[in-house]
């Protein structure tokens, strides 16, 4: 604590003594949002998981922030200096971004060099140019002009169309933006401007539900006290208010009236939406500025009339628009694999160009005498009067371009086109991911969201699911469960006033106004409650729901009904635990009606009470409580203090009813074993001395400008002691729906499902019994300790432990089924803190993965990370992260898959994801279905682009040796380019993002299946090797059966060449069409089109007179012999294929096999019928 | 054969939708649950299949190998006896000489030949698919008297001295063939052979200009084959037409001729030939071929062969299966096949 204030007054210092003098000291480094919410700490054990950003009298975020730059200041050259309304000068040294913002990539001129300059950021592009580029050397110029550059053209179009589209889309939506109006002072006067002329330095005014055109210092509100009330949900999708503060100093000008000067000095603009800090100089007084008092772009004013803010960040300046850019790029695993193939495919193709250069000179030189009046070589040109070497260079050179002239020809052998199909498929996958109906969450209205486009198939390898509890587990919709009022325990029958009373509601001015969320009450609790303070349990009771009511930063917002004469209240506030008291006090008759700064309204059992609030210390992660202190309409005062057990009973007196306090602890004990989140309230009456000791004191601390933090927590722990007790609350956090369930099936899928909290141990394992991922037969190991050495001594104990009851289980059922007894880790965050990096690592790594579940308890963010890191670092195996909050960021990248919930605790999560969806349970389709369908997909696509490649190159390959080694083509150009753009591309693509293997009821109902991902079936180097061999098998038969056929015939070479295109084109579609396993009219059409459109193509190029193969097709079309040929390459090239693969059906069936001949035949005996009753297809 | 999981949905079932609602709208497409075929290779199938593979190509097979031993082939190669005994530079020189080339052999008719009799004559070793050579021709000139200078891909044998144009500009039509054959029957007779109609009619009509005229032919230094009649128009050239169409493979026939008349068994030919056309230089193997024709073209058992192979190998395969699905029976879809449900310590 000391530390900090130090480093507070350190920074404060140099601020105050020389605002305008730059004594430069460190510079400030602008740092990232996200690194800023790794360094929270945890502070997630109470209700409230993240730190309140409105704190009026101090700013705990800028203050830490400022913390973690200590010794650190802004110095001129690295702030951004603006005066207040005078723009011009603002603007004077530096030009300041004008507020027009530009979303848009291109203009008009721009677009063709900076669109080709992008699209050549990719790998394959540029392979593709180089490609084109060599076959433009007239030496090495295998393919005409037009063929060459055709597929690189063509990719270019389609990605520059679809590019200039939306960036057209783009620049309407921003001219939009840029038109709106605002008010802006001018000349003394308000007048209405466009967004786009906003300029840094003037100040603007908003009323409201006004959005907030650019980032601003807020100089004074509406409200007295200069609060005013924003809704962020367009910047980080949070729902509900937030409040900002305006300057106690600036409060009370009136911008028309009186000339506001000053200068506001700040830091340069950043992605930290979360952080700010500034001093402002209003008549030459310095103040401090943080995160509570700037209002940013994007962001709508509520429940305030008005706001007026200086301007200090415009247009793409300001920090919504700083943090526009998209979610990290993760490469998926499978395409990680196939870069390693792609590299052996690179070996091939230089081995095969280099065999052919080698021949080609040994040949050169066994012929070099006669190369001079070959026919068919002429090595001399006679038409010009000096006779010299025609296009020869030596035999050397010859080599050379040899080599050169091959890597052209047999260029598909890199499948560059693969690359392209990829993201095809992504994208086509990504579309039935958001589009499915049972990943749809009806509560928040959320489809699922793919913010990665290019990891979809690792969603089926997933070997361990890291998940966050609250919010991810569990709803994050506190429910008010029980009360323990002065050592009396309501945990009795639950009533809900459903139908009968339809919940509590008040009258004011001939209007019902009835709270926005109905509570269960205790029906005993609600009778006592109406008593009044008459008698002592009615007195106990009073203050406590009075204590629940009132201390909190809950704002009620009142919303009107349909119905005009009932109104709701919403109790809008920050922590989801707060709100849950604040409705639970409503119910039973204490209705918060009002908030102001000053004082608060609460309607008592229909009678309307004014309490005026003297002060607030609000909730920090230190002192783990907040408190507030209330002036009674008696004229008593009291202080009312909530917070965490630990924390409170070490300030509640002890001397006093010690009975009630252990009878409460008893109570807390039996709350949280049940998996409810409690609270104790303690209160005090201050007396007349203390209360005037305590004021001057806050007060002081309260306008103090440097270390304002430090200073109010002091007061506040002075204040908060030898309080009585009052009771405690539970709350329950409710577990999703279909929780349970999902994990049984992830289980089941051989995922091993890790759960990191916050909560404390007793309430992880309770949720964990809830939620079945532990089970009444699991071995329990915990870890608690607070040691290096007994962090040690017990990893060691519980490893041993571990094995032998492993061991011992093997023995005992002789492995029959594994699955009932197993082990489960339970530690807790201060172990890992001695566990992670540090030696005692790896000895963790080998006590988890002995254990079927792993719980840790208490982690702060940076640990979460840190645990998933362990896994990642020691095996292969696929990881994926889950979670809905800001604590959960560090864990979602550092995970192989992030999925953010987008639920109820903002959107930080979700914009760190590569993947969001509404609800715990989707993970089951999301993998078992999605993610095995996607694997599956995209290994099958990957093999058979290599194969369809390859099979081409090498049919290209065999007839070279028939050449004299001189990469002449039989197949025309045209055909060999148009081969893999548009001969057999379409297909692949189709069946890669329709076909299914198995129908989605098998995979939910065998959750094993999911193993064929995990254990790479579908995409692995023994696959890899035999689709090789197979391509192999398959070229030769291609080339070689048309060759003997036509051995010694007066066959020509574009007819032998037709033939190889066709035979090559249907062998590798009807490959396809052979293991396509569900055929749907798409997939029907894709295939047979091809074809046909082959047939066309190959046509087309022979109806040509000019070319070289005119009118081929037909002559080969009119022999017998062609027609032979064709029917008998289809069926040598797949019968060792079919053949193989038919043994293997029946002799070694894999489990997707069995599956989906279960599937078609439906076994329903044996897969149980009341199985597929369990998931029917939910509509 | 049509799987369907699940009924399409009732659009009344659904529940009244918000207005702004994310719910995906549902279709059957979107859900991946479009009506579907899913074959399954049961042993049945996989057994039929292969037998029906045997039942079509063993007769393929059997037709063609008949086909192929019905035609009649007679095979000559002249260019060893056609020229001087001794080293291959002398018979290089000889055949660049100005000496007489004219050569006689008579062949005897092995079996009864039906006409029309195909006259080829056989290359070996000569590689008219070399990329320098296939490139070297202007399809364009060929076809129209106006791209008559459209000679830029014909390099070397573009033009004469850099400046007027050959036509047909190129080494294809630099290097045709000129050898000539004429036959005789042993009392004297002449055997008429049609050279009319030996090239593709679809190459005559549309390919070759009727009004392009070779230029400029063979007048370079180094004569690479036969000389052009300067009146005949190109589509009439039908050996220059025949010899543009460059053969795939280093070993081929062109059509020469055809003979309209039936040779009997035993019946001997004279074939009186023209050796001019340079071989020797690269050891290539010059041949005379008279073929009849069935279905399948000349003779070659290899499709027979290969179809009666893959028949062959079909019913074995058939056989196989059989055996197996008979020795080791698998209920299709039985999970007791499923690897979790058979080995115990599943996981």
């Amino acid at each position: 604590m000391s530390l900090d204030d130090a480093q507070i007054v350190n920074v404060n210092i140099p601020q105050q003594q020389s605002p305008n003098n730059s004594s430069s000291q460190e510079q400030i480094q602008s740092k990232s949002w996200r690194t800023n919410s790794l360094q929270e700490p945890g502070f997630v054990d109470l209700g409230s998981k993240r730190v309140p950003h409105g704190s009026r009298q101090g700013d705990v975020d800028s203050e830490r922030f400022s913390i973690s730059m200590s010794h650190r200041e802004i110095n001129d050259e690295d702030a951004r200096l603006v005066y207040v309304n005078d723009p011009l000068k603002t603007n004077e040294r530096f030009e300041f971004a004008g507020n027009s913002i530009r979303t848009a990539k291109y203009s008009v001129f721009s677009f063709l060099p900076r669109n080709l300059f992008e699209q050549f950021h990719r790998v394959a592009y540029i392979y593709f140019l180089i490609i084109a580029i060599l076959n433009q050397l007239p030496q090495l110029a295998v393919f005409g002009r037009g063929a060459s550059i055709l597929p690189l053209s063509f990719v270019l179009l389609v990605t520059a169309v679809k590019d200039a589209y939306e960036d057209w889309r783009r620049h309407r939506s921003d001219r939009i933006e840029n038109n709106r109006m605002c008010s802006v002072l001018v000349n003394e006067k308000f007048q209405e401007k466009k967004w786009k002329d906003i300029q840094v330095g003037e100040i603007i005014k908003f009323s409201v539900d006004d959005t907030i055109p650019c980032d601003a210092v807020l100089l004074s509100t509406s409200d007295p006290t200069g609060v005013a009330y924003i809704q962020t949900i367009n910047l980080d999708g949070e729902s509900n208010l937030k409040t900002r503060y305006a300057k106690q100093e600036t409060l009370s000008k009136i911008p028309e009236k009186d000339m506001i000067n000053g200068l506001i000095r700040c830091e340069k603009p950043n992605r930290n939406i979360y952080g700010f800090t500034g001093t402002m100089e209003i008549d030459g007084k310095p103040l401090s500025l943080g995160p509570s008092n700037i209002v940013l772009r994007g962001c709508v004013l509520k429940n305030t009339n008005w706001a007026v803010g200086v301007v200090v960040y415009c247009g793409r300046e300001t920090k919504a628009m700083l943090n526009s850019s998209g979610a990290p790029s993760k490469r998926s695993r499978l395409e990680t694999r196939m870069n390693r193939e792609i590299i052996l495919l690179s070996v091939f193709l230089v081995a095969l160009c280099m065999a052919v250069s080698v021949c080609a000179g040994v040949w050169l030189k066994r012929h070099e005498s006669e190369l001079e009046i070959l026919q068919f070589y002429r090595k001399r040109d006679y038409s010009e009067p000096e006779v010299e070497n025609y296009n020869y260079s030596g035999v050397g050179m010859e080599i050379f371009f040899t080599f050169l002239m091959s890597v052209i020809v047999f260029q598909i052998m890199i499948p560059i086109s693969l690359y392209i199909s990829m993201e095809l498929v992504r994208v086509g996958q990504a579309y039935f991911m958001i589009r499915d109906d049972k990943m749809y969450d009806e509560t928040s209205n959320s489809r699922f969201q793919c913010r990665a486009l290019n990891i979809n198939e690792d969603l089926g390898q997933i070997k361990y699911v890291f998940s966050d509890k609250t919010g991810t587990l569990t709803e994050n919709k506190m429910e008010f469960k029980y009360a323990s009022i002065f050592g009396v325990d309501y945990s009795g029958e639950r009533t809900n006033f459903e139908g009968e009373q339809r919940g509590y509601c008040i009258e004011v001015d001939g209007q019902v106004w009835r709270p926005k969320m109905k509570v269960e009450v205790d029906k005993e609790l609600l009778e006592l409650s109406k008593t009044g303070n008459s008698t002592k349990a009615g007195k106990h009771i009073f203050d406590f729901f009075l204590a629940l009511a009132a201390c909190n930063t809950i704002v009620p917002i009142v919303v009107d009904t349909s119905d005009p004469a009932e109104k709701l209240v919403d109790y809008q506030g920050e922590s989801p635990d707060e709100q849950a008291l604040v409705y639970a006090a409503a119910a039973y008759g204490f209705m918060l009606m009002e908030r102001t700064s000053g004082h608060i309204v609460i309607n008592i059992q229909g009678e309307r009470q004014r309490f005026n609030v003297l002060g607030m210390h609000e909730f920090d992660s230190d002192r783990k409580r907040m408190s507030v202190i209330l002036g009674f309409p008696d004229g008593s005062v009291k202080v009312i203090v909530k917070g965490a057990d630990n924390s409170m009973f070490g300030i509640i007196d002890n001397s006093i009813n010690l009975d009630i306090i252990k009878a409460t602890e008893g109570h807390l004990h039996s709350y949280s074993s049940i998996g409810l989140r409690t609270l104790v309230v303690g209160m005090r009456e201050l007396g007349v001395p203390e209360f005037e000791q305590w004021q001057s004191s806050y007060e002081t601390a309260s306008t103090a400008v440097m270390g304002r933090v430090a200073l109010l927590r002091k007061v506040a722990i002075n204040l908060e002691n030898n309080l009585e007790i009052v009771g405690a609350s539970a709350i329950e956090d409710r577990l999703q729906k279909g929780v349970p369930e999902a994990i049984e099936s992830l289980r089941k899928a051989d995922i091993k499902v890790w759960v990191l909290t916050g909560d404390k141990q007793e309430t992880a394992i309770s949720i964990g019994y809830s939620s079945k991922l532990l089970t009444s037969n699991m071995r329990r190991l915990v870890i608690n300790s607070n040691s290096k050495m007994s962090s040690k001594k017990s990893l060691e104990d519980a490893l041993v432990t571990s094995k032998n009851f492993l061991a011992s289980e093997d023995e005992d059922t002789g492995g029959s089924d594994g699955n009932t007894n197993s082990v489960a880790l339970i530690i807790d965050g201060t172990s890992l803190v001695y566990i992670l990096d540090t030696e005692l690592e790896e000895k963790l790594f080998q006590l988890a993965s002995n254990c079927a579940v792993v719980l840790c308890c208490r982690v702060a963010p940076l640990q979460k990370a840190g645990i998933v890191a362990l896994i990642k670092k020691r095996t292969d195996d696929m990881t994926l992260a889950i979670g809905d909050g800001a604590n959960d960021v560090s864990m979602i990248q550092m995970a192989d898959v992030g999925i953010g919930i987008s639920g109820q605790e903002g959107r930080q999560a979700v914009m760190a994801s590569d993947f969001a969806m509404g609800q715990f349970r989707f993970l089951v389709p999301l993998l078992l279905v999605h993610g095995h369908w996607n694997y599956q997909r995209m290994g099958y696509m990957i093999l058979y682009n290599f194969y369809r490649n390859a099979v081409f190159v090498l049919v290209l390959f065999w007839y070279v040796l028939f050449t004299g080694f001189t990469l002449t083509t039989a197949i025309t150009e045209w055909s060999s380019v148009l081969y893999s753009v548009l001969y057999t591309s379409v297909p692949t693509i189709v069946i890669a993002i329709l076909d299914k293997d198995l129908s989605r009821r098998s995979l939910m109902t065998y959750p094993q299946l999911y193993g064929a991902g995990q254990r790479q079936e579908s995409y692995n180097s023994t696959l890899f090797w035999l689709t090789i061999a197979d391509t192999l098998w398959q070229s030769i038969v291609v080339f070689y059966v048309p060759l003997f056929a036509y051995w010694k015939s007066d066959i020509d070479g574009s007819s032998l060449g037709d033939l190889w295109t066709l035979a090559v084109v249907f062998l590798v579609n009807i490959h396809l069409a052979m293991d396509v396993i569900r055929w749907t009219w798409i997939s029907h059409a894709s295939i047979w089109g091809s074809i046909i459109a082959t047939c066309i193509c190959v046509i087309i190029i022979d109806v040509i007179p000019v070319l070289p193969g005119y009118w081929a097709i037909f002559e080969l079309a009119s022999q017998g012999s062609f027609w032979v040929c064709l029917l008998g390459i289809q069926i040598a090239a797949l019968v060792p294929r079919f053949g193989i693969k038919m043994v293997k059906q029946h002799c070694k069936p894999s489990d997707i096999q069995i599956a989906s001949e279960a599937d078609k035949f439906g076994n329903s005996m044996e897969l149980g019928g009341q199985e597929i009753e369990m998931n029917p297809a939910r509509r | 054969m049509s799987n369907v999981t699940t009924p399409p949905m009732n659009p009344n079932s659904s529940p009244p939708r918000k207005i702004n609602s994310h719910r995906p709208t549902y279709s059957r497409f979107t859900q991946q649950e479009l009506p579907a075929c899913k074959p399954i290779l049961t042993p049945t199938y996989v057994i039929s299949a292969f037998m029906i593979v045997t039942v079509v190509f063993v007769p393929i097979g059997l037709a063609s190998l008949f086909a192929s031993r019905h035609v009649v082939e007679i095979v000559n190669r002249y260019d060893d006896y056609c020229a001087p005994y001794g080293s291959r530079s002398d018979k290089v020189r000889f055949i660049q000489s100005d000496a007489d080339k004219t050569c006689n052999t008579t062949i005897t008719v092995p079996k009864h030949m039906k006409q029309p009799i195909y006259v080829y004559y056989q290359l070996d070793n000569f590689y008219q698919n070399h990329r320098r050579y296939v490139k070297s021709r202007s399809d364009q000139q060929l076809r129209n008297k106006n791209y008559e200078n459209d000679t830029s891909t014909c390099k070397p044998e573009d033009s004469v001295n850099g400046t007027v144009p050959i036509v047909p500009c190129g080494l294809v039509a630099w290097s045709m063939f000129n050898d000539t054959f004429s036959f005789s029957t042993n009392n004297n007779v002449k055997l008429p052979i049609t050279k009319k109609g030996i090239s593709w009619k679809s190459d005559r009509d549309h390919k070759y200009g009727k009004d392009v005229f070779p230029k400029n032919f063979q007048n370079g230094s180094l004569i690479g084959g036969a000389h052009l009649n300067e009146s005949i128009p190109l589509s009439a050239q039908e050996d220059l037409i025949v010899w543009m169409r460059t053969a795939a493979l280093p070993t081929f026939r062109k059509l020469y001729g055809k003979i309209e008349v039936d040779l009997k068994a035993g019946d001997t030919i004279n074939v009186i030939m023209q050796n001019n056309y340079n071989t020797y230089s690269f050891n290539g193997k010059k041949k005379l071929v008279l073929s009849t024709a069935s279905w399948l073209g000349g003779k070659n058992n290899f499709i027979g062969v290969a179809y009666l192979v893959i028949g062959g190998l079909c019913f074995v395969l058939a056989m196989t299966f059989t055996a197996i699905y008979l020795v080791k029976p698998r209920r299709l879809g039985d999970p007791t096949y499923l690897t979790w449900n058979r080995s115990p310590a599943g996981h």
